[in-house]
């Protein structure tokens, strides 16, 4: 009994919402307006839900035929017809229906009525005639005056796709850049700016890091020799040892392709440079080492034995 | 007898054959001549073979209606596509460029990276082009970025600006990524004297792990901050540098660094590839696309280069950076450092200069999402 009660409220607050959707946004004449996802431009219906409840419109219709009141049906079970409180919705009117979802089988133009019907094909939702002088990349919308919907006022506006009619902000970015800045010289400036900017703060920190590290690896470079071995020979052997292992150590690295074959450069480099040599004692020794054949025990007779 | 002609002509109808414009020919010829150039002269094979045969795919004339297109709601090909159209892919082949990038000669000499941050000019010169040239300035962001020299980018920065030529501006950058050893070599000479090109550069000193360690997390707080709209490249590209420097993560660099990105890399080019549909792709756009995307790369050279010369200005003797690494800050990576190097030793046998060049190399990666976070903040 509860679950069936939950249902009719939640199916009267759904048809009760459905009565919120509101056509909001229409262009016929699109230029420089919304491409769609093939890459073309065609006329756009926006869709607003003005509820502060999610609406599905799965199931209802958009015609601009008053004797076809079903004509284009809005495929019910899309996750996509879910509208949000509040959010827009925009179809393409492309003409052709089976492009996806939001793709009508209809194109607009200037004078038609617009119709959003609801899922039971009879009660016209919305409605919106489209003035037959609206111009090329002009949309006709509702008014809206700091977030809140006049829905009783439409007028002839600056197209805003997927956003607030009558924002100042919905002229888009790159609209308000080709008129601002026409030849592209403030924002390649501003730009490169930004570009070097990021890059010299960056370089700064690491020269300051790096300077820190050679400090500390000297340091502890010190210590170890303090501890082992005279100064001198030390000191000598070090500035070898470390580019003998940055040699080795890159060369070592288990990485692929340039950074194996950078290492390797490396060490070329250091070697026909001369900065790279193995530390020789030039003290040759030959440790005695017995043999069968040298040791004289072996050669010697031995005493005659019971 | 009659019902079997009738059923094979409208089977014949759905076919390709039936199907088919002199678009779909060319671009099947296209997408060959890719395979071919990736086989046959090994140019970019990870991307081009993929792309060379997405374009076939993507070019199969087929009768509408079948749900099998990528321009199709609900296809296969259409949902692999989402990650190309909604710009995730990209951010995912940054993760693994990260895991495997070593930025050791850039901390070692972190100068080098200003030369990085010259190389951008490619994409804001190509940028003023096309502006001139009568794109839009959203178009002309996406256009001006194939400059940076950097794929992912180009296809992250053109979804979220100019969606309709993302398929143009995707090709050329890999195409143009793939002849950096034509492009680069005669604008490199053409800026530099013999003695230039004898400069030798010190050895790079030794990078500790902690250094290694902090460039991924100070470099990407510092990027971000400055550049959030930058963030999901710059986000995964040192996520994936410090996965790999943690050293207690290597089997999660392992991943980023191998599988993940060659699927993606598969994904993205085979999706990139079929959205060259004749229809969208054969348009006056297209080759206009590519000439502002040469002009973008000769740019980009140029400026490299050129900013070594500037910055040996301020440099004493023995420090000096050899000019040759400058076409290094486009970054494609390690491409445009091998030439960097070859150069180099064409002037010079033991003048090895890859080490130094990798260092602008990686910068230029930095300083590609570093712009395109900016033209995305700009213009998106």
């Amino acid at each position: 009994m509860i679950v069936l009660c939950a249902l009719a409220i939640s199916a009267s607050a759904s048809a009760q919402n459905l009565n919120e959707m509101l056509i909001n946004e229409v262009l016929v004449n699109n230029e420089t307006s919304l491409v769609d996802g093939f890459g073309n431009r065609n006329g756009w219906i926006e869709l607003l839900n003005s509820s502060y409840g999610t609406v599905d419109i799965g199931g209802c219709y958009l015609t601009n035929d008053t004797q076809n009141m079903k004509k284009y049906l809005i495929p019910s079970g899309d996750v996509n017809t879910k509208i949000a409180p509040r959010q827009v919705v925009v179809f393409h009117a492309s003409g052709k229906g089976d492009q996806g979802t939001f793709y009508t089988n209809f194109k607009i133009e200037p004078g038609d009525t617009l119709y959003l019907v609801s899922n039971d094909g009879r009660t016209i939702i919305d409605q919106v005639v489209i003035p037959s002088d609206l111009g090329t990349d002009e949309s006709y919308g509702r008014v809206h005056i700091d977030g809140t919907i006049d829905d009783t006022r439409f007028e002839k506006m600056s197209p805003s796709p997927n956003s607030q009619n009558g924002d100042p902000e919905a002229e888009t970015k790159s609209q308000i850049m080709a008129r601002t800045d026409p030849y592209g010289w403030i924002i390649s400036l501003t730009s490169m700016s930004v570009v070097f900017t990021s890059l010299i703060v960056l370089f700064l920190i690491f020269k300051l890091i790096g300077k820190l590290s050679v400090k500390y690896m000297h340091k502890g470079e010190n210590k170890k020799t303090a501890k082992k071995a005279p100064a001198k020979v030390k000191v000598a052997k070090t500035g070898n040892a470390t580019e003998v292992a940055a040699a080795i150590a890159m060369a070592m690295d288990k990485e692929f392709g340039a950074e194996t074959e950078a290492a390797i450069a490396l060490a070329l480099h250091l070697h026909f440079d001369s900065c790279v040599h193995d530390q020789e004692s030039f003290v040759i020794t030959i440790k005695p080492h017995m043999t069968f054949w040298s040791d004289k025990r072996d050669m010697m007779l031995h005493k005659p034995t019971k | 007898m009659n019902t079997v002609l009738e059923n094979i002509g409208e089977f014949l109808k759905f076919t390709g054959f039936a199907n088919a414009t002199w678009g779909h020919i060319f671009m099947i010829v296209i997408g060959l001549a890719f395979i071919y150039i990736a086989i046959k002269r090994e140019w970019e094979p990870l991307l081009l073979v993929p792309i060379g045969f997405g374009i076939i795919v993507g070019n199969i004339p087929l009768f509408p209606g079948l749900n099998v297109g990528i321009y199709e709601d609900g296809s296969v090909l259409n949902i692999l596509y989402q990650g190309v159209q909604k710009g995730w892919y990209p951010p995912l082949i940054f993760l693994g460029i990260g895991a495997m990038t070593d930025f050791s000669a850039l901390i070692a000499n972190p100068k080098l990276m200003l030369i990085g941050a010259a190389a951008q000019l490619g994409i804001f010169g190509a940028y003023a082009i096309a502006l001139a040239m009568g794109f839009a300035p959203n178009e002309a962001g996406a256009i001006g970025i194939i400059g940076g020299a950097d794929g992912p980018t180009a296809i992250f920065l053109s979804s979220k600006l100019a969606p309709d030529l993302m398929g143009a501006i995707a090709v050329s950058a890999y195409s143009y990524m793939a002849l950096v050893p034509v492009i680069q070599p005669p604008i490199m000479r053409l800026c530099t004297t013999k003695k230039e090109r004898l400069i030798r550069m010190p050895a790079p000193r030794i990078v500790s792990q902690r250094e290694k360690i902090l460039f991924p997390i100070a470099g990407f707080l510092l990027t971000a901050f400055i550049v959030p709209s930058g963030l999901p490249l710059l986000g995964m590209l040192f996520f994936g540098n410090l996965l790999k420097e943690s050293g207690v993560t290597r089997r999660l660099a392992e991943t980023a660094r191998g599988p993940l990105i060659d699927v993606v890399t598969i994904l993205i080019g085979l999706t990139v590839g079929c959205s060259t549909q004749a229809d969208k792709f054969l348009q006056p756009s297209s080759i206009m696309i590519f000439v502002l995307g040469f002009l973008s790369f000769a740019i980009a050279t140029f400026g490299g280069v050129m900013f070594v010369k500037f910055m040996n200005l301020f440099l004493k003797p023995g420090n000096k950076i050899n000019p040759l690494i400058g076409n290094a800050g486009v970054s494609a990576v390690p491409d445009s450092a091998r030439i960097s190097n070859l150069e180099g030793l064409k002037y010079d046998k033991r003048n090895f200069l890859l080490m130094h060049a990798m260092g602008p190399n990686v910068a230029g990666v930095i300083g590609s999402a570093v712009a395109a976070g900016i033209l995305l903040g700009f213009l998106g």
